[in-house]
């Protein structure tokens, strides 16, 4: 039978790899080199390292979320168990003279995760949902607990520590230098996320969506649901021990912190804050976290609260993200009306950005009055010095909240009008 | 045989406390099809407001008050949280209530600090009640024991005996006639979610003098909740109570005879190598009962996922 | 004789105390459009669901092209080249109607689980694939999400994903289910054009659309199959108008 396509142009145009597809990986890839140009000391390679591990991490462990419908509770054994074999094998290079590049390490950091992912998912995507997100709690904590016992491979509490600088030198480099570690680590940064975003565009992974959707239909097509989810699971372990090989060389230790439910659990809340439906969702949280991470950690100790209410809002309010957020303006920007948003946003800003500066100064006050020394109320916020223990600034805070929350309720309807008619698409157009 | 016998209690005290969270977390998932992560955040908030409360007013009070409190705070989050995140699904609904968990621990860090609070066993309740060949039992846990077995019995009751528990029990069997309830469902869920959690605040209330009242106390039990409800299997209740006792009288005789890998192991045949510490096998040697203690509930579990993966008592393989 | 295409061995399924299915035999002859009848709470849909795999039979069997294919998996019998809709529309919501099909090819255009094809490189699926949108009327909602369509275009869609991987055994549940008269025309019209050539079974309420579309019609009575021929002989039998209309009675009593 000869199928005459009455379409020839769209599949054919398809086909080819398309100068839209390229041009954001090239920009990345580019943007990826002259970071370090403009960044030059220790601590901010070092951040910018934390950085891409994470958003592998955070891919990886978005092909289960958002591509599969797979929660897991327990993704960090998988990037743990990839780091500490990795970690051995540089220990295995430098005393008893193993031959391996750095370079090659995440390649059999990638196979031990994927080796694990294949063993447990073999009984743990049997089901998606509950049943798969309580298994994997279960068994993150088991392997986490194992950690501590099994002390000859995850070295007990003090964890296991090695030498990347060991290895055969590759191409001139000994990865004694923060900056050779960076590019090292950015080419596998490069290399998993193009992976990862071709392997969601395979026939496996656009089924893996479908099983995701709705298993019984998937499975009234001739696919096993358990096995679609198994192969985006195995998959999925590989890149989360990549991630994990690239933790061992740069970090030079693993210890159980990298498999417990805390590691895994924020690798959830990095994932969903960035919009677990969009491929570039989770790259953004990982950007998003790590630098609130590092940057309001300096400032506040009570940030991993403001965290908590940030994920909890979101889940409740924009449970696309922050991708979702962006995504929700590509409607009115197609139909020309992106402009009409820009009066209302404006005007809600300085009263937006005054209520949630104000509430956090009365969450800090009333944290320092709490916890501050005895007979030491003296306390600095924003610039300015004062005594917590005394009414007048939380008074002051609590007013000033009262009043910029009242202005943003005002402005809100207006946001939703402008809204409606930016996202109208106008029948006569 | 009386150390056995002190075990036996002990286990059974573990367990019943076990059980308190997980029939709360059972009727919940049964009637709304929602695994509440942060149940066990529920039994910390339990623990602290009762502290709270009896440094006022001793500690009877926090034991009537707090749960009650705990309660209301869980239907409130039911209908202003949950409730709106209901539409997009269960694994949004379980990350609401992940994320729930993380914020109740950030938030009891807020008002109570890091560090332990000093909630302890009332006077009242200070004593030895009885001993077995010197092993002294407190009166407190057979206040336990008789609390959680109260808590059980008046559970039964309500389940078997009244209107209300007949149309849960159908929810248990069959979870879509939930939607045939002629009640007014939203309302139902709500009182359910309150009453839920409201048991799991009791649970902390009692446990907290014990186990101890500290920010960590949620994590420490919660994923071994999960882990029973899934070995007793999803959603049944008796279930939950078999694998609670279980798993307490696993952990507690695990803790109590300091059984060896290395007498086993020489008493089958094998030689202790020299050196022990440097050996590839050095763990295997050197492994004690009461060392792989905490990870026998999460082995149990992978056991009897891979043999039976609807659970223990479970019906259904969901 | 080559055997039956779709065959049905005294099968029986219980619930429980409740018999839902007690015996049925049934042949389909290769390229026959069956459709199945009977009152509400006969035990139809159940039948189906018996038939794709979905419940395994407490006793008996069903064969496709004499094959038993009782106890396997819904996925293992549509590779055998059986493929069902459904009474509830079951498509993939979050996904365009063009993936929507194309997830209905992929398995018998044999790229199965591959993750070495680049899905948009393949020619011959989406060729294939904007096909049917054509058959199924759906070209110009191609990239539209599945979950936004109308419930009409949904249920086309449905049909649309059914016949896709290219079965000879086609089984549709209720397929004009809360459609208007219209739209049950163009479906029935749909019907007709994609199961050309192929052996069909059919659930339906709808009498005008079942004798205007069955080769043969099987009336289901309390998991009995009372009576199974052409349609002429089944609308004059005397059974089937005293059944129907008895149970049909006491369906209103309850």
């Amino acid at each position: 039978m000869t199928i005459a396509s009455k379409t020839p142009l769209t599949a054919g145009t398809k086909r080819l790899i398309s100068l839209s597809t390229v041009l954001p990986w090239a920009f990345a890839a580019l943007f990826l080199l002259i970071l370090p140009v403009v960044f030059q000391t220790s601590s901010a390679l070092t951040i910018m390292n934390q950085m891409a591990i994470t958003i592998v991490f955070a891919l990886s462990y978005n092909m289960l979320l958002g591509q599969g419908g797979m929660l897991s509770f327990g993704h960090a054994v998988y990037m743990g168990i990839g780091g500490f074999f990795a970690m051995h094998v540089l220990n295995m290079v430098e005393y008893q003279g193993l031959w391996l590049p750095l370079p090659l390490l995440p390649i059999i950091g990638g196979m031990f995760g994927m080796l694990f992912a294949f063993i447990i998912g073999s009984f743990s995507t049997r089901r998606a949902g509950t049943v798969f997100a309580m298994i994997s709690l279960g068994v993150g904590e088991l392997i986490a607990a194992c950690s501590i016992i099994i002390v000859v491979f995850f070295g007990g509490e003090e964890g296991i520590s090695g030498d990347r600088t060991m290895g055969p030198e590759f191409f001139g480099m000994d990865f004694a230098s923060q900056s050779e570690v960076y590019y090292l680590t950015v080419v596998w940064l490069m290399i998993a996320a193009i992976l990862m975003y071709l392997f969601s565009r395979t026939p496996i992974g656009r089924i893996a969506n479908a099983v995701r959707d709705n298993e019984e239909r998937a499975e009234f097509l001739g696919y096993s649901q358990r096995n679609v989810r198994w192969i985006s699971f195995i998959v999925s372990g590989f890149f989360a021990g990549v991630a994990g090989s690239l933790f061992a060389v740069n970090f030079e230790i693993l210890t159980e912190e990298n498999l417990n439910l805390a590691t895994s659990g924020s690798i959830l809340l990095i994932t969903f804050l960035g919009g677990v439906g969009f491929f570039i969702g989770p790259i953004i949280g990982a950007i998003v976290f790590t630098l609130l991470q590092t940057v309001l950690g300096l400032y506040t100790e009570i940030w991993s609260l403001y965290l908590g209410i940030l994920f909890v809002a979101s889940v409740m309010f924009f449970p696309g993200g922050f991708a979702g957020v962006i995504a929700m303006h590509r409607r009115p920007l197609s139909l020309g009306k992106l402009h009409l948003l820009t009066g209302p946003y404006l005007k809600v800003a300085i009263p937006a950005v005054t209520s949630i500066l104000s509430l956090a100064a009365v969450l800090e006050i009333l944290f320092h009055k709490r916890h501050g020394f005895a007979g030491d109320g003296a306390m600095s916020l924003y610039g300015i010095t004062f005594d917590s223990h005394g009414y007048q600034a939380l008074g002051l805070a609590i007013v000033i909240a009262a009043i910029s929350l009242f202005l943003v309720s005002r402005i809100t309807p207006e946001i939703k009008a402008a809204w409606d008619e930016a996202n109208h698409a106008g029948d006569d157009q | 045989m009386a150390l056995f016998l002190v075990n036996i209690l002990d286990g059974l005290v573990t367990g019943l406390l076990l059980f308190m969270l997980c029939s709360g977390l059972t009727l919940i998932f049964s009637m709304m099809g929602v695994l509440n992560f942060a149940h066990a955040s529920f039994y910390m908030l339990g623990a602290y407001f009762a502290y709270q409360i009896s440094t006022v007013t001793g500690f009877w009070m926090g034991l009537l008050v707090a749960p009650v409190i705990v309660g209301v705070i869980g239907a409130l989050i039911e209908r202003y949280g949950l409730r709106r995140v209901h539409k997009y699904g269960h694994v949004p609904e379980l990350i609401f209530t992940f994320g729930l968990a993380l914020l109740i621990e950030e938030v009891v860090q807020f008002f109570w600090g890091k560090s332990q609070m000093a909630y302890s066993e009332p006077l009242a309740l200070d004593f030895a009640a009885f001993s077995i060949a010197g092993n002294s039992f407190p009166a407190y846990k057979v206040f336990m024991i008789f609390m959680a077995m109260g808590l059980f019995l008046v559970l039964l009751y309500i389940l078997t005996k009244t209107r209300i528990g007949m149309t849960i029990q159908a929810a248990l069997s069959y979870p879509e006639t939930v939607q045939n309830l002629g009640h007014n469902v939203p309302l139902v869920f709500m009182c359910v979610f309150g009453v839920g959690t409201a048991m799991a605040g009791l649970a902390g209330v009692i446990a907290g003098p014990v186990l101890g009242t500290f920010p960590g106390m949620a994590l420490q039990l919660g994923s071994i909740v999960f882990v029973t409800i899934v070995i007793g299997g999803l959603g049944s209740l008796w279930g939950a109570l078999v694998a609670s006792l279980i798993i307490g009288w696993l952990q507690t005789f695990a803790a109590a005879y300091n059984v060896a890998m290395e007498d086993i192991l020489t008493a089958i045949g094998f030689t202790k190598p020299e050196n022990i510490w440097d050996h590839p096998l050095q763990d295997l040697w050197t492994l004690t009962l009461p060392q792989i203690g905490p990870i026998l509930p999460y082995l149990l579990m992978v056991f009897v996922l891979v043999l039976r993966p609807q659970g223990l008592m479970g019906k259904r393989e969901t | 004789m080559t055997a039956p295409a779709l065959e049905l061995r005294d099968l029986s399924k219980s619930f429980g105390l409740a018999k839902i299915i007690q015996g049925v035999d049934l042949k389909v002859a290769k390229g026959e459009r069956h459709a199945i009848i009977g009152p509400n709470g006969a035990g139809k849909s159940t039948l189906f669901n018996l038939i794709t795999g979905k419940y395994a039979p407490t006793s008996g069997g069903v064969y496709l092209h004499g094959e038993n294919v009782s106890g396997l998996k819904p996925f293992e019998i549509n590779r055998r080249g059986l493929s069902r809709s459904f009474q509830i529309t079951n498509i993939f919501p979050n996904m365009t109607v063009f993936e929507n099909i194309r997830c209905g090819l992929l398995w018998t255009m044999g790229y199965k689980y591959s993750f070495w094809h680049m899905i948009s490189g393949q020619q011959d699926v989406t060729e294939k694939a904007e096909e049917i949108l054509e058959q199924i009327n759906l070209t110009s909602r191609r990239d539209l999400l599945a979950g936004t369509l109308a419930y009409a275009e949904q249920r086309a869609l449905e049909i649309g994903i059914t016949i896709a991987g290219g079965a000879d055994i086609i089984l549709l549940d209720e397929p004009c289910a809360g459609m208007s008269h219209s739209e049950t025309a163009l479906i029935v019209d749909l019907i007709r054009k994609v199961t050309e050539d192929k052996t069909l079974m059919i659930v339906e309420h709808d009498m005008g659309v079942i004798f205007d579309l069955a080769d043969k019609i099987s009336v289901l009575v309390y998991g009995e199959i009372i009576e199974s021929d052409v349609p002429d002989a089944v609308r004059a039998s005397v059974k089937v108008k005293e059944a129907y209309l008895g149970t049909t009675l006491e369906d209103e009593g309850v």
